[in-house]
């Protein structure tokens, strides 16, 4: 989409408290109609984007893994 | 060779470390920072929930080596493309290379009702008279509904939160108030812990207090009259005493560019080199700097080292490393220890851990005059992650 207001949030190798706290933050800074897509080397970001995903009421559009990177495709419709 | 002008910016926890290690042969060093007086902020912890009189504060004089020039002076400006420090006041400062180490502040604007609550509770993430606050309420509080948590995603000292609410916990109950007082720690995390390896080992904990746990919890607005916390997932908490941790910001310094910071006002830079975007010859280092790790003074102690070595024209590289102490209340504790590509351990809850808590705050004023280097270089390489991870794991995935 042309228009659409996409943000890349790079959480490559991130230490402690890592990538879930970018979405969280992410989320915080977003709108209605946002799309951020959330890049992570660690494994355990795909749970937990799951389960931000079911408790917001936001969307996962996609999940896709590289050896390099895990990328998380979220629509935020709920805010 | 000519000795380069090295200046640093905030005497804190990075900048007195960096300015004590740096080879004096071949920098001039001036420390700049708008206080004279040093603070061990780690103690807040221990003055809001454990009543300490022991402020810990001493003069930075006291605590420079030789061959470090202080000046006690606001910073309002940093021009990187002209190399020029302005002040609020006198002339400014020239450099050959700097180093932003100006911490964060807390700013309670962000969330509306905040400035009600922290002036009427005060919180212990800002300074002393704020901690002192939280300890009257806690002292003349007789029963209700305690809530405490994080108004952000980014928090200085990570395990700090529930340090507060284990301690919060054990008081009551010291004082004979347990059973009339309900527990409620929220987070924006979805768990207590966002590291799912000292999650494990704090779970259990939480469970057995009676500590009740609203993960997915980032506040959108308080409501001081009806005394209710709500988060923008949609959730709500009615509290009677509220501890809540204010959201940081980097300092309100003018760049040139302002391209160097993000919206939170921490300064970008190489997570490895430290280097400030763009630039070769200025660094960030500390709570101010956009480094993804922990915000806690072991951080900027092993950035400055970093800096210090590389400044120095050695080998160095951050890894990210984390060791941050968390005292899990009743006289004991873990750490929270990991780096940018190793997972956080599953360190156990010992009271040993506790005490090597209390015995790094004790030796914290000789140890930022790298009296005991040696000592913590084995340390670090005794705790590795890769080292532990042998032996304690990570958790589950
Ligand atoms: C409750 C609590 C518990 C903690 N527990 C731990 C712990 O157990 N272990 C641990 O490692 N860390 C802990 N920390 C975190 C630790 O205190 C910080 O991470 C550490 O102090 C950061 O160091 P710094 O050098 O980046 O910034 P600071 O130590 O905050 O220093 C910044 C300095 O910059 C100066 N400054 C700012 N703006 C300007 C300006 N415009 N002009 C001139 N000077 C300026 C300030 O006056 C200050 O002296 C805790 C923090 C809190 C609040």
């Amino acid at each position: 989409m042309a228009n659409e207001n996409r943000k890349i949030v790079d959480s490559r190798g991130t230490a402690c408290p890592g990538p879930i706290t970018d979405l969280s933050l992410a989320y915080r800074k977003s709108k209605v109609g946002d799309v951020i897509e959330l890049w992570a080397t660690d494994p355990g970001v795909k749970s937990d984007t799951k389960a931000w995903a079911e408790k917001t009421g936001n969307k996962i559009e996609s999940v896709t893994e590289d050896k390099e990177k895990i990328v998380i495709v979220i629509r935020i419709v709920r805010r | 060779m000519a000795k380069k002008n090295l200046l640093i910016i905030g005497s804190g926890d990075g900048g007195t470390i960096l300015a004590n290690s740096i080879d004096k042969s071949m920098y001039n060093v001036t420390l700049i920072d708008k206080s004279d007086k040093h603070v061990f902020q780690p103690q807040y912890l221990y003055i809001a929930f454990q009543g300490s009189k022991d402020t810990m504060v001493r003069d930075e004089k006291s605590l420079l080596k030789k061959g470090v020039t202080f000046v006690k002076k606001e910073v309002s400006r940093i021009d990187l493309n002209e190399r020029k420090v302005y002040t609020t006041k006198g002339k400014p400062h020239s450099y050959d290379k700097l180093v932003v180490a100006t911490g964060v502040t807390s700013d309670i604007s962000m969330i509306p009702g905040m400035q009600e609550i922290n002036s009427k509770y005060g919180d212990y993430h800002t300074n002393i008279a704020q901690a002192q606050k939280v300890w009257s309420n806690l002292n003349s509080f007789k029963g209700g509904t305690i809530v405490i948590g994080q108004s952000y995603p980014i928090c200085k000292c990570p395990p700090s939160p529930l340090e507060g609410i284990f301690l919060a916990e054990e008081l009551m109950h010291r004082k004979g108030l347990r059973k009339k007082t309900k527990f409620v720690f929220f987070t924006p995390y979805p768990r207590a812990y966002p590291a799912e390896g000292i999650n494990e080992v704090i779970e259990p904990l939480l469970k057995e207090r009676g500590i009740e746990v609203m993960p997915f919890f980032n506040i959108d607005r308080i409501d001081p009259a009806k005394k209710t916390i709500y988060s923008i997932e949609g959730d709500s908490v009615k509290y009677d005493l509220p501890i809540i941790v204010p959201p940081p910001k980097g300092m309100n310094i003018e760049y040139n560019p302002d391209s160097v910071r993000n919206d939170d006002r921490l300064v970008y830079v190489d997570k490895f080199n430290l280097k400030i975007k763009g630039f070769d010859d200025a660094f960030a280092i500390g709570d101010g700097a956009a480094v993804p790790t922990a915000k806690s003074g072991v951080d900027a102690h092993l950035e400055a080292k970093t800096v210090a070595r590389i400044l120095e024209g050695k080998d160095a590289k951050f890894n990210g490393r984390t060791n941050c102490p968390f005292d899990t209340g009743y006289g004991r504790g873990t750490f929270v220890i990991g780096s940018y590509d190793e997972k956080v351990i599953k360190y156990p809850v010992t009271h040993m851990n506790l005490f090597m808590k209390h015995m790094m705050a004790k030796i914290y004023w000789e140890s930022l005059k790298g009296e005991f280097d040696s000592v913590f270089d084995i340390y670090f390489k005794e705790t590795e992650p890769s080292r532990l991870e042998k032996k304690y794991g990570t958790g589950k995935e």
